[in-house]
C-alpha cells in the first residue's frame, strides 16, 4: 500500500488523548503508605530495582530529545501523548523514589533526605549528568528523520510500546516477590497508570506497522540498535546489571523474557530476529 | 532567589476554564481582530513541545531540574492552547490535533533542520550555549505574559480576562525558571553573556514568527503592542531583559516592532 508522504495511518485511532490529558494522574504519594514499607524495609534487590525503575521511568526528557527531532514532533495528536506522559511517569519515578527512600529509613541510603517531594529522578552515579539516551544524538536522527517522514511516528510507537513492556515484566517481578502489602497496593496504583501508555503504544503501533510496511521495517531497525530499557544510559552498569538479572533472570525470568520475545514477533511486520536482538539487549547482552 | 523546583512541580496544574461561562461569547463574541490574535496565541501554546525539542538538543537536558521543569511546562502550555481553543470553539473555530498536525506540516525546512542547527551552535559554544536558551525562554516567557495581559485591557471581556489572568499566572512561574535558570549562567560566564547578547540581538524575534506568517505576526504585535500603550508594554519587557547580566542595554522587543512596522 503506498502513502503519501503527509498521511498518516488509514484506521482511525481509538484512544481518546484528549481524555488522557485531562484525566493525567500527578503525585501518587498520597496512594502510598510509605510508614508500612519504613517499618518492614523491603529486600536490598527490590530496593535496588525500585531506584533504577525511578531512573528509568524518570528518563522521559532524554527519549523526547531523540523522537522530537524527526516528523514524531508534527504528530499533534502524538505530542499532547507525550506531553502528558512524561507527566505522569515524573510522579511514577517519584513515587518509586520516595518508597526507597522510606525502605532505607531517613537519612539513609542514595539521596535519602536530599531531594525534595518533586525532585526529579536520581541518576546513576557512575555517569553522572550522562545522557539517558545511548547511541546516536539529535543531530544523526535528525537527518534520519528527514528520510524517514511519517514512517518514523509508527517505529517511535513500537519502541514506546516494547520498552512499557520491559519495564512491565520487572514490575511484575517486584509484584512476585513482594511480601509487603504496601508495596503490592503501590506497584499495582503505578502499573494502572502506565496501562494507558500500554494501551495507546499498543494501538498506535499496530495501526502503523499494519498500515506501512516502511514504518515496520523503520520500527525492527530501531528495536534492534535500541540501548535497551530506554534510559538506561543514565545507570551504572551495575544498575543494569541488576536490572536484567532482577526481571529476567532465573525461570521466571527466562520465563517472562521468552513472553516479552514472542509479543514482539506478534507484533505485525516484525520477526523472530529483532525479537530475539531485544531480548538480548534487556538481558545485558549487545544488541546487533 | 532560586527556583523552588519542588514546590513548582508540586503544585504544577494544568489551567483550569470549566468553571468560566463559556456560553458568554455566544452572546458577546470577539472582534475579527481578536479571535485572529488569540488563534495565534493557541498555536504558540501548542508548539510549545517543539520549542522542547531544540532546548532539548542542548547539554541542558542532562540536569535534572531542567528535565523536571520541562516535562511540567510543556504540560501547563499544552493547556493554555486547549483553554484557548476552548475560547475559538465558543466562535466556530476549531483548533483539533489534524489542524495543529496541518499547521507544523507547513513550516517545511526550516523546522526540520532547526534541531540540527541547534545541536551543532550547542556542540560548538558548549555549555554556554544554555544561557542562549534560557535568556531566550525569558524573553519569550516575559512577552507573553505582557500580551495576554494586553489583551485581557484591550478587551474587557470579563470571562477572557479571567482565563487569561489564570494564564499569564502560570507563565509568571515560568519566567522565574527561565530568568533564575539564565541569570545565573550568565552571571558565572563572560563568554555566555556575549554569546547571548549576539543571539537575542541578531536572531530574536517575537514569539511565534518561526511558526506564523509576518502578516500574523505584525497583526498581532500591532493588535497588542502598537500605540502609546502597547509601546510601554513592550518597553517593559525590553528593561526586564536588559537587566540580565550582561544584556544591558537591548531593546530586542522594540527593535522588533520597529523592523515589523508596528506604529508607536
Amino acid at each position: 500500500m503506498t502513502r503519501s508522504p503527509s498521511s498518516g495511518p488509514a484506521e482511525p485511532a481509538e484512544f481518546d488523548v484528549r481524555a488522557f490529558a485531562r484525566s493525567a494522574h500527578g503525585s501518587l504519594r498520597d496512594d502510598l503508605d510509605l510508614e508500612a514499607v519504613a517499618a518492614a524495609p523491603l529486600a536490598p534487590d527490590v530496593v535496588a530495582v525500585l531506584d533504577t525503575l525511578a531512573v528509568l521511568e524518570g528518563a522521559t526528557m532524554a527519549h523526547l530529545r531523540n523522537v522530537l527531532v524527526t516528523n514524531t514532533h508534527k504528530d499533534a495528536r502524538v505530542t499532547a501523548f507525550l506531553v502528558t506522559w512524561a507527566f505522569e511517569k515524573f510522579w511514577i519515578a517519584d513515587a518509586l523514589r520516595a518508597i526507597v527512600d522510606a525502605s532505607a529509613g531517613a537519612g539513609a541510603g542514595p539521596g535519602v533526605g536530599a531531594e525534595g517531594r518533586g525532585s526529579p529522578p536520581r541518576t546513576g552515579t557512575a555517569a553522572p549528568g550522562a545522557a539517558a539516551s545511548a547511541g546516536r544524538g539529535p543531530v544523526r536522527r535528525a537527518f534520519a528523520g528527514i528520510t524517514q517522514g511519517w514512517a518514523v511516528v509508527g517505529a517511535h510507537m513500537t519502541v514506546g510500546l516494547v520498552d512499557d513492556r520491559a519495564l512491565g515484566a520487572a514490575y511484575a517481578r517486584v509484584a512476585e516477590s513482594s511480601t509487603s502489602a504496601a508495596l503490592d497496593a503501590a506497584v499495582g496504583r503505578i502499573v494502572a497508570v502506565k496501562g494507558r501508555h500500554a494501551r495507546f503504544f499498543d494501538e498506535e503501533a499496530r495501526r502503523r506497522l499494519t498500515t506501512s510496511p516502511r514504518a515496520a521495517r523503520l520500527a525492527r531497525r530501531e528495536l534492534r540498535r535500541t540501548a535497551w530499557p530506554l534510559g538506561g544510559a543514565a545507570l551504572t552498569a551495575e544498575q543494569r546489571a541488576g536490572f536484567s538479572r532482577f526481571a529476567f533472570g532465573g525461570p521466571e525470568g527466562h520465563a517472562r523474557a521468552a513472553d516479552l520475545e514472542r509479543g514482539i514477533a506478534a507484533l505485525p511486520g516484525m520477526d523472530a530476529r529483532t525479537a530475539a536482538i531485544v531480548r538480548r539487549g534487556l538481558a545485558g547482552r549487545s544488541a546487533a | 532567589m532560586a527556583f523552588d523546583i519542588d514546590r513548582y512541580t508540586a503544585t504544577s496544574v494544568g489551567v483550569r476554564w470549566d468553571d468560566l461561562d463559556l456560553e458568554d461569547f455566544r452572546a458577546h463574541p470577539l472582534p475579527e481582530r481578536s479571535l485572529r490574535t488569540l488563534r495565534y496565541m493557541a498555536d504558540v501554546e501548542y508548539h510549545t513541545v517543539c520549542y522542547t525539542r531544540d532546548l532539548l538538543t542542548t547539554p541542558s537536558h542532562r540536569e535534572p531540574d531542567v528535565s523536571a521543569f520541562m516535562t511540567m511546562w510543556n504540560r501547563e502550555e499544552f493547556w493554555h492552547g486547549e483553554a484557548l481553543a476552548a475560547v475559538l470553539a465558543m466562535h466556530d473555530i476549531t483548533v483539533d490535533y489534524d489542524v495543529l498536525r496541518a499547521s507544523r506540516l507547513k513550516l517545511g525546512w526550516k523546522d526540520r533542520l532547526d534541531p540540527i542547527k541547534q545541536s551543532v551552535l550547542g556542540s560548538l559554544v558548549g555549555a554556554d550555549f544554555v544561557a542562549v536558551h534560557m535568556s531566550w525562554g525569558a524573553a519569550n516567557e516575559w512577552s507573553a505574559i505582557t500580551a495576554y495581559q494586553r489583551m485581557a485591557e484591550l478587551e474587557e471581556h470579563p470571562v477572557l480576562a479571567e482565563l487569561l489572568r489564570r494564564i499569564a499566572k502560570q507563565e509568571a512561574r515560568h519566567v522565574a525558571f527561565y530568568t533564575s535558570q539564565a541569570r545565573e549562567r550568565l552571571a558565572a560566564s563572560t563568554k555566555a553573556q556575549k554569546v547571548t547578547r549576539f543571539a537575542l540581538s541578531r536572531f530574536w524575534a517575537p514569539v511565534g514568527s518561526s511558526i506564523n506568517s509576518t502578516d500574523d505576526v505584525r497583526h498581532v504585535m500591532t493588535h497588542l503592542m502598537s500605540g502609546t500603550e502597547g509601546r510601554r508594554a513592550a518597553r517593559k519587557v525590553d528593561e526586564s531583559i536588559s537587566g540580565m547580566p550582561g544584556l544591558e542595554g537591548l531593546t530586542i522587543v522594540q527593535d522588533a516592532l520597529e523592523e515589523l512596522g508596528v506604529p508607536a
